[in-house]
């Protein structure tokens, strides 16, 4: 039908709006949290008791804390903390679940098995469980936050780098290689790897948004990265309990996260189409 | 027979989840520092009451006996009882209060989250390209793009602090005061519902848009059935298992959600009875609690997976 | 309350004499007021425990944290217990006398008092229920309290006679009411139900009795028919919450979810002052905070270190930043509401960077050391250990650090020694000795952390046999001179005590103690 591809092309244009979208967002938030800070007049750490939860006005637009320290300073350090957090996190656990995955698929029976219980296992806990347990065991702080994350990522990059390897395996020219006597570490990394890459990094993308946010929630509960270091999830934990006095702190600070996060996942939304449309089922979750 | 073989597959493949999971949480407890003792004895304990506290509730013996005792009493259905969050209290009188309330909680948010993706999400598909579909897409992406513990506060001072028009602590139980649960329960359940929503909605436009460009959709438009008919009777139909699918992969997020809503809301639901038993160091507590979570979440992928395979019965072999 | 509210009591006089005439002038006192008040009758009040999510048990005896004690005195009383001005009043007692040698008390017991379950209330019930406590079976650390005990006699159905082995000054606090576990409970029901059942279920004398516990979440209580103050309760019943966070507890007050919550939110209460529909109360209260440091190890062995610490930190801005005003510097152990006992200020506890430096020049330990202050709970915890850290750091040039525990693992630490320094304190004690003896005594049931000065100890006992007020207050200071000079611990500061309620909340007096249950008889809505 005519009117199919007419819509095939207004959806490519409009999906290109979104990663442009994306893009421009995530653009600015890298650009805010890397240059910002030192653009700011103020100093992050800098405790004035005078001014004491000032709500926004033009010299602080998004007002003071409970420290008397300029909150939208505070966020954009606290940002690129939270960021490099869920980068460690989703990184660590991209790797270990990639490995894990692809290993599976390659050398299958047994391994294959096991290696997959154990991931459906992870998978059937509730992520705030799991990290709540990690918690207890890790003790807090930002090392114990990045390993939550990536232990909630592990299962989601297994399984799909596992899926895809298998569709890739039978591929004539993994076969090939194969009959060539080339190592196995070599055809996974080097005929693998390239062709699954693409779901992958729209996995990343999405994650990374998700890893803030997990980072966000432990931290508000108080589980996670500890004063004096800013993250996003500390700096709403403390607004939270100056929430009646200062509700700026708590809200405007969400705002912020909310508009990155916002970035990523239009990034990745678009990226997803770009890449492969038929994408879209598999990496839903 | 082969859908029974199936489900015996999968039931015993949840049971032994369930056994290796409840090791492991059994482990990690007791290998994480703190001491229930402490919780109940307080500010004055001494060594010689720790001791006995230890030895009341078996903690001195190695922890594989410990699990052994653990695991033969809870086949035989008994969680045993609360050692630090609350006197000598049965596990399971706790989870009988605890479980409906959560259960509760995360279905109205469930169902919230349906309502809006399933009207959202096909809107969208409908109005492919058009305002309507970027506005709900834009929507459904700022859902997701949204912390659950932030907009609860957000939605506390807005529309139970400045408008009063909900309650802002608390939650009446369906036991109580039927009606009175949905009310008290709206803004927790629309603040899990939120990010749900979202992923449902994008998860069902691109399904719908996908199966909208099949085949034996365009041979069924061919044949010149009308449109609504083709997308209930085709479209809708196909569209819908990864749809279910997804809902149900999104049960794992649910519950996580549930743990920090409830605390916000002071819901007294399984969440926040975890939370408090871990910190607590109430390990039986923390154990029966864990493992009820990761039972619904067999459950429902379970339920999800049967479901998805009378949807389509090609998905059974 | 006014401090001279607090000071005007000579207790030694006031203990010797029978109390029934002051006990007359209370009631009708406050039955007076009352009529004034026009209160009405019915109704349940929601009441919440905040920063508690932990009920352990309603076994007086057997109980142990602050939130038990505060949850059981709804259901108990004591044979005396402490008035609005913090003055011992008689409860179950009509009125006692103790002996010349000041070794033996005796009580007359109030007549016709009827357990919740009907039974009365006789010299058996007291002598059974603090026996109890005496007892080496029931491992609670409030058993110290009552080891000068030697004999409870029935002398008959309503008079009990204790003896001690000696003068023991503090025993007629730790027979009231407050968190010692000298609740008198049923001895008949408690034979009938057995132990693990009275402590779900117990059978007290108190204006409630319970109806429901629900564990981690709340417990329910109705109205006694029969409870011994003529004309109470006026409510029906009372719902007492347990609410961890304390933001949520000022969410529930000003959405109406709740009436009355036991403490209130320090950054919150000018907000919570002007707000038409709450009431805050707000008094001294029984608490105090400070660093503890590990005296066994470097640097903190070294007393001059510990000096240095002491002059570098600015109590008045931690009061300001930490409490939001909300309190007073500490210049002791000894906090604010027992007034005859508290000093306001020393030149140790007072910022003076130059001597600090100079103490620190004395002592062998050097600037840049890094130390770990454990900290645990949430907000202001962490905020105190952050800014005193900062303070320390700034002035001396030491690296301090917070590290944030759990606060089951950091309580584990304090107790076993094992840190370097812990910020924490204590809440809801009534009694010198348990500010002192309990946390300075060589022997002390709370010294974790190896202070011991034989001089201290002798001042200490000293204090326990001494009966008049004035003269164990001198002692107390004297004490706490010695230990403030050695900066046993680094006393920072003493918060007001407050609570919160709705203004349809009328008759509740708030106590210093921050003692909630035993509160709710006179307390009506509306």
């Amino acid at each position: 039908m005519a009117a199919i591809s007419l819509k095939a092309t207004v959806f490519e244009i409009r999906r290109n709006r979104v990663v442009a979208t994306g893009l421009a967002i995530t653009v600015l938030v890298l650009f805010a949290v890397t240059v910002g800070p030192s653009l700011s007049p103020y100093d992050p750490t800098k405790m004035d008791f005078t001014a004491l939860l000032k709500p926004p006005s033009w010299t602080h637009p998004f007002g003071t804390n409970s420290f008397g320290v300029d909150v939208l300073t505070r966020v954009l350090y606290g940002a690129r903390n939270s960021l490099l957090i869920s980068f460690a996190g989703v990184s660590l656990g991209a790797f270990a679940g990639v490995l894990l995955g692809m290993t599976c698929a390659y050398i299958g029976r047994w391994v294959d098995a096991t290696a997959m219980r154990f991931v459906d296992l992870l998978f059937s806990f509730p992520i705030f469980v799991l990290a709540l347990m990690l918690m207890l065991i890790l003790g807090f702080g930002v090392q114990s936050v990045i390993i939550a994350i990536a232990l909630v990522y592990v299962p989601n990059f297994a399984r799909m780098a596992r899926n895809t390897t298998m569709v890739v395996k039978s591929e004539p020219y993994v076969q090939a290689a194969q009959l060539m006597g080339q190592s196995a570490l070599r055809i996974m990394v080097r005929e693998i790897l390239p062709n699954i890459a693409a779901p992958l990094f729209v996995q990343f993308t999405v994650g990374l948004a998700f890893g803030i946010i997990i980072e966000a929630g432990l931290s508000f509960l108080g589980l996670g990265v500890q004063p004096p270091t800013p993250s996003l999830g500390v700096m709403m934990a403390d607004g939270k309990d100056y929430f009646h006095r200062g509700p700026w702190v708590l809200t405007l600070t969400g705002a912020a996260l909310t508009v990155a996060i916002l970035g990523l996942n239009l990034l990745g939304d678009g990226l997803r189409d770009l890449l492969d449309p038929r994408l879209r089922r598999r990496s839903a979750e | 027979m082969n859908f029974l073989w199936y489900l015996v597959v999968r039931l015993g493949g949840a049971l032994a989840t369930i056994i290796v999971g409840s090791f492991l949480i059994f482990l990690i407890m007791q290998l994480a520092p703190g001491d229930p003792a402490l919780t109940v004895l307080g500010d004055a304990a001494t060594t010689e009451t720790i001791a006995a506290f230890r030895e009341e509730h078996g903690l001195d013996q190695p922890i594989i006996v410990q699990y052994a005792i653990w695991l033969e009493k809870a086949i035989q259905g008994d969680l045993g009882n609360s050692i630090a969050l609350a006197g000598k209290f049965p596990i399971s009188e706790l989870l009988g209060n605890r479980l409906p309330v959560t259960i509760f909680i995360g279905i109205y948010g469930l169902a919230i989250a349906l309502v809006i993706s399933l009207t959202a999400g096909t809107i969208a598909a409908l109005r492919h390209g058009k305002l309507a579909d970027t506005v709900a897409t834009s929507i459904a992406v700022l859902g997701i793009s949204m912390p659950d513990f932030w907009l609860s506060y957000v939605l506390i001072l807005a529309f139970a602090l400045s408008f009063t028009w909900f309650p802002s602590y608390g939650f009446t139980t369906p036991a109580q005061d039927f009606f009175g649960a949905f009310y008290s329960g709206f803004l927790p359940a629309l603040a899990i519902a939120a990010p749900m929503a979202g992923v449902f909605a994008r998860i069902l436009r691109a399904s719908l848009l996908e199966t909208a460009r099949k085949e034996y959709v365009t041979a069924a438009r061919s044949f010149g059935f009308a449109a609504p008919f083709v997308f209930m009777h085709y479209v809708f139909r196909n569209a819908i298992i990864p749809f279910v699918t997804v809902v149900g992969l999104q049960v794992r997020y649910l519950l996580g959600g549930v743990v920090i809503i409830e605390r916000i809301f002071g819901i007294s639901g399984m969440g926040s009875l975890m939370v408090d038993a871990a910190f607590g160091r109430d390990y039986p507590v923390v154990q029966a609690c864990a493992l009820t979570f990761l039972g619904i979440v067999l459950t429902v992928n379970l339920v999800v997976d049967i479901a998805c395979a009378m949807l389509d019965p090609r998905r059974t072999h | 309350m006014t401090k001279s509210d607090l000071t005007g009591i000579d207790r030694r006089s006031f203990l010797r004499t029978t109390a029934a005439a002051g006990a007359a002038t209370v009631l009708t006192g406050s039955m007076l007021s009352r009529v004034a008040l026009g209160q009405q009758r019915g109704g349940t009040l929601r009441a919440a425990l905040l920063g508690f999510n932990v009920v352990n048990t309603l076994d007086p005896q057997k109980a142990i944290l602050n939130s038990d004690f505060w949850a059981l005195s709804t259901m108990f009383n004591a044979l005396v217990k402490f008035d609005g001005q913090m003055k011992i009043v008689p409860d179950l007692a009509e009125n006692w006398s103790i002996s010349p040698d000041l070794t033996t008390y005796t009580f007359n017991l109030r007549k016709g008092v009827k357990f919740h379950d009907g039974g009365e209330m006789t010299a058996e019930d007291v002598k059974f229920s603090l026996d109890r406590i005496r007892n080496p079976d029931i491992k609670v650390p409030n058993q110290k309290k009552f080891e000068k005990i030697t004999a409870i006699d029935i002398v008959n159905k309503y008079t009990v006679r204790i003896k001690t082995s000696e003068p023991f000054a503090p025993l007629l606090t730790f027979l009231s009411s407050m968190p010692t576990g000298a609740q008198i409970i049923s001895k008949t029901a408690f034979g009938k139900i057995g132990e693990e059942g009275f402590a779900k279920n117990p059978v007290g004398t108190g204006a409630f009795k319970i109806k429901e516990w629900r564990a981690n979440e709340k417990l329910v209580f109705v109205a006694h028919k029969d409870y011994f103050e003529k004309g109470m309760p006026y409510l029906d019943g009372v719902d007492l919450l347990l609410i961890a966070e304390e933001t949520s507890g000022i969410t529930a007050i000003l959405g109406g979810q709740i009436d009355l919550a036991s403490t209130a939110p320090f950054a919150d209460v000018p907000k919570l002052e002007k707000d038409p529909n709450i009431t805050v109360t707000k008094v001294p209260g029984f608490n105090n905070r400070f660093m503890a440091m590990n005296l066994t190890k470097p640097p903190f062995n070294d007393v001059n270190f510990r000096r240095a610490l002491s002059m570098s930190i600015e109590r008045p801005a931690i009061v300001e930043a930490v409490l939001f005003g909300e309190g007073r510097p500490l210049a002791g152990a000894i906090p604010a509401a027992l007034p005859w006992a508290y000093t306001k200020s020393r030149d140790i506890c007072t910022f003076n960077p130059e001597r600090a430096k100079a103490e620190l020049a004395k002592s062998s330990v050097k600037p840049g050391t890094e130390v770990k202050v454990i900290t645990w709970g949430s907000g202001w915890w962490k905020r105190w250990t952050e800014i005193v850290c900062a303070q320390v750091n700034q002035v001396l040039g030491m690296k301090f650090s917070p590290e944030v525990l759990e606060a089951n693992v950091a309580f584990q630490k304090f107790r076993a020694n094992d840190m370097e320094a812990q910020n924490t304190g204590w809440i809801g004690r009534v009694e010198l000795d348990e500010y002192l003896g309990e946390l300075f005594h060589s022997k002390g049931a709370r010294n974790f952390n190896g202070y011991s000065n034989p001089k201290v100890d002798t001042i200490i006992e000293a204090s326990r046999r001494e009966f008049d007020q004035a003269k164990r207050g001198d002692l107390a200071r004297q004490a706490e001179d010695i230990i403030a000079e050695e900066v046993a611990l680094l006393f920072c500061f003493n918060a007001n005590a407050h609570s919160m309620m709705s203004k349809k909340v009328k008759g509740f007096v708030a106590l210093p103690s921050q003692s909630l249950g035993s509160q709710f008889p006179p307390v009506s809505l509306g």
